[in-house]
């Protein structure tokens, strides 16, 4: 079963849509409630006056998402730098997505966009897995300069998807700015599916993409993660330090 | 938070007993039984908290003061107090590695030695801090004063305690409200200033050794002898506090069986060499005697007299950052030392509540910048810079006396990344040399000191003579 991540700020009310819950069954979910502290602020502190509060809130969202069939789980974390939690938890799980919550009703229409340089192959598979025999249709979505290059994969992408079962049709969008394109394309769905590129001066200067792609379409956007150069992090996470053989 | 670990026992005057549970402590987060704390402070952040905090004093605030007392051998002042300084950062190293939590030198205190040291040495702590600040801000005075004269604007020193009280103030609230991240510009601001600090020094290192520019006539080394060479010292100390307050940051750093020790003796090596080329550089250049003269702000006419006003301008602009990054990273020590004491139920519960509105613990900022204005407004640099010494030097000597002690009978939990080389003898000097050096302060400042530390174990008798946390991880 193929493992998400849902961050939400706990703290703070974020919660997720039965939209959502509905769209990510065939997943195994884990909710990473995290709290954000200024620097002010030691982590422990904060834990020993909102734990309890936040497991309760934590426990509820967990059982929406099938925590009694075992379908999810929690974690609860706080820190300062919530992109270093995330990645951190993210390697330690070996979760293949993660989710930017949004609000969402009922999802029937999934745009998934396959632009720049992201792992074409397991975005398609984790779509397979995501959409499995349900009634949804899929619209796979690609900005480019290159018109013929670009249709190729589109059609590669489609023909596997179409195999599989899927409702798929294909957008292509040709010398247009490649974000407002997908936001555009965005508007008669229910939410996306998008890849994580490498980091780039340009989303250090305006933000993770995925992020503005959110912050714009309103509705939830999954984040396929790009783990071919994380596997050395991951396996090192999963190593006991030193420190742990004598705790008990 | 109803059950609390069956590890400690005890409860304080309120009823309330300490809040221990058992941890996993990876490189990257400390694990409880049901939450995560993330470890965000890498290396550089550190080294950051730990010479940011020490160079405001040391090169900024002292070079005239300290050259007026020993002359051109404030050299050596500064060299004994690195090196006292260095004997005392092997041990806290190891026991941060050893126990990496909130707290620094009260946590290991606390474990090692039992309540009443550690509630000495805790509540001791955040005094001694305050003190430290409050000699930070009182400096910022001073160089907000001069950077108005080098602006045309001249206000005369009456000044410098209004304004130190004023920033003070807007530091805790800041502190309160503020709720961007700090730390980067931290770090930049410390780059910034070892920038300033190389070119300034590397130039008036070689004008003093008579490479370039006119020879200066040598001036007698020690004109007052040793005795005040070992005063100076004792005074200068307060220019090495801030490795300790690497260790209060412990429980948020990363990998710390690697970064804790590098952090701390990086730190004291770091800016223990700069203290010292300071001092040569700027007797060097106008002689003891006028440094005296020029005061808390000697190093402005220091950095006149080699590159001009251009020189001046640096020095001026760098002393204001330097003493602002001293004053708020103590700020941010003094709060976590009063959140570990109150999580150990030596303080009411109530002083590390957190600020629902912003997030920030206002009980313990408060309690840290209230007793701070009052210090800044006494505009006592001498002895705001004595006592803060005399309470850390307590704690530093009790932290290697602490390390002793659990060497010698290691509980199953001491298992530190680092181990201290040279022991016993190296843990055995830092404890004598940290009670040494108290003995030559001005009586003034031990009085004070000592009046603290009854104070403090009053307190212990009084609220939380029931609890029990000797051993307990």
């Amino acid at each position: 079963m193929t493992r998400i991540l849902v961050p939400l700020a706990i703290l703070e009310g974020e919660s997720v849509s039965a939209g959502l819950t509905t769209l990510l069954e065939p997943m195994y979910v884990t909710v990473l409630g995290y709290h954000v502290l200024p620097e002010q602020t030691p982590p422990d502190q904060a834990r020993l006056q909102f734990e309890d509060r936040a497991t309760d809130a934590l426990e509820d969202l967990a059982a929406e998402f099938g925590a009694d069939e075992g379908t999810a789980d929690y974690r609860l974390v706080f820190t300062h730098n919530k992109k270093q939690t995330f990645d951190r938890v993210a390697a330690e799980m070996r979760s293949d997505a993660y989710a930017i919550p949004g609000t969402t009703g009922p999802v029937d229409q999934l745009l998934v966009a396959l632009t720049g340089d992201v792992a074409v192959d397991r975005i398609v598979s984790f779509v397979t897995e995501l959409v499995g025999d349900r009634d949804i249709g899929v619209t796979l979505f690609l900005a480019t300069d290159d018109e013929h290059a670009g249709q190729e994969s589109l059609e590669a992408a489609a023909v596997t998807l179409f195999d599989a079962g899927l409702h798929v049709r294909t957008e292509l969008a040709v010398d247009e700015p490649p974000l407002e394109a997908l936001v555009d394309a965005a508007a008669d769905h229910d939410a996306i599916v998008m890849g994580e590129r490498a980091p780039s001066l340009r989303s250090l200067i305006f933000g993770e993409e995925t992020e503005r792609v959110a912050a714009e379409s309103v509705g939830p956007v999954l984040v396929v993660r790009n783990t071919a150069d994380r596997d050395d992090t991951a396996d090192a996470a999963d190593q006991p330090s030193p420190s742990d053989v004598d705790d008990s | 938070m109803g059950d609390t670990s069956p590890s400690t026992d005890g409860t304080n005057i309120e009823g309330e007993s300490p809040q221990v549970e058992p941890t996993i402590e990876t490189d990257e987060a400390t694990i409880t039984d049901d939450a995560e704390l993330e470890r965000t402070i890498g290396l550089t952040g550190g080294l950051a908290i730990g010479i940011g905090t020490m160079i405001g004093a040391g090169i900024f605030v002292f070079p005239g003061l300290a050259a007026g007392n020993a002359g051109p051998a404030a050299a050596a002042s500064f060299a004994i107090g690195a090196v006292v300084a260095l004997l005392v950062a092997l041990p806290a190293s190891e026991l941060a590695t050893a126990m990496p939590k909130s707290g620094g030198g009260y946590y290991f205190i606390s474990r090692g030695l039992g309540t009443l040291a550690g509630a000495v040495v805790g509540l001791s702590l955040w005094f001694g801090l305050v003190f430290a600040t409050a000699f930070y801000l009182v400096g910022f005075g001073f160089y907000a004063v001069d950077t108005l004269a080098e602006l045309g604007i001249a206000v005369g020193n009456e000044l410098v305690i209004p304004i130190a009280v004023l920033f003070g103030a807007g530091f805790t609230v800041l502190n309160v409200t503020g709720t961007e991240n700090a730390a980067k510009l931290q770090n930049g601001i410390v780059a910034l200033l070892l920038s300033i600090l190389v070119v300034f020094l590397g130039y008036g290192g070689l004008d003093a050794a008579g490479i370039v520019g006119d020879p200066s006539a040598p001036e007698q080394f020690a004109p007052f002898g040793t005795m005040p060479i070992l005063t100076t010292a004792a005074l200068v100390f307060t220019s090495y506090l801030g490795f300790a307050q690497v260790a209060t940051v412990a429980g948020e750093m990363k990998d710390p069986g690697r970064n804790l020790p590098l952090a701390m003796v990086g730190s004291v090596i770091i800016v223990g060499v700069l203290y010292v080329v300071t001092i040569f550089v700027a007797t060097s250049a106008l002689g003891s005697e006028r440094l005296a003269e020029l005061g808390e702000t000697a190093m402005v006419e220091v950095g006149r007299h080699y590159l001009g006003a251009a020189g001046a301008f640096a020095i001026v602009f760098g002393g204001l950052l330097a003493t602002m990054s001293s004053a708020n990273a103590s700020v941010l020590s003094t709060s976590r030392s009063i959140y570990a004491v109150s999580r150990d139920a030596l303080l009411p519960k109530r002083a590390s509540r957190i600020n629902l509105r912003y997030g920030t613990p206002h009980v313990a900022l408060g309690m840290a910048g209230g007793p701070i204005l009052v210090l800044t407004a006494t505009g006592q640099v001498e002895l705001l810079a004595e006592v803060a010494s005399f309470l850390h030097l307590i704690m530093y000597g009790l932290i290697c006396v602490a390390l002793i002690a659990l060497r010698r009978n290691e509980p199953d939990w001491y298992d530190p990344d680092f181990r201290v080389p040279g022991y016993p003898i190296v843990p055995a000097l830092g404890a004598l040399a940290s009670f040494a050096l108290i003995g030559f302060m001005q009586p003034a400042s031990q009085l004070i000191g000592l009046a603290i530390m009854l104070v403090t174990a009053g307190w212990y008798f009084y609220y939380a003579r029931d609890v029990t946390l000797k051993g307990k991880l």
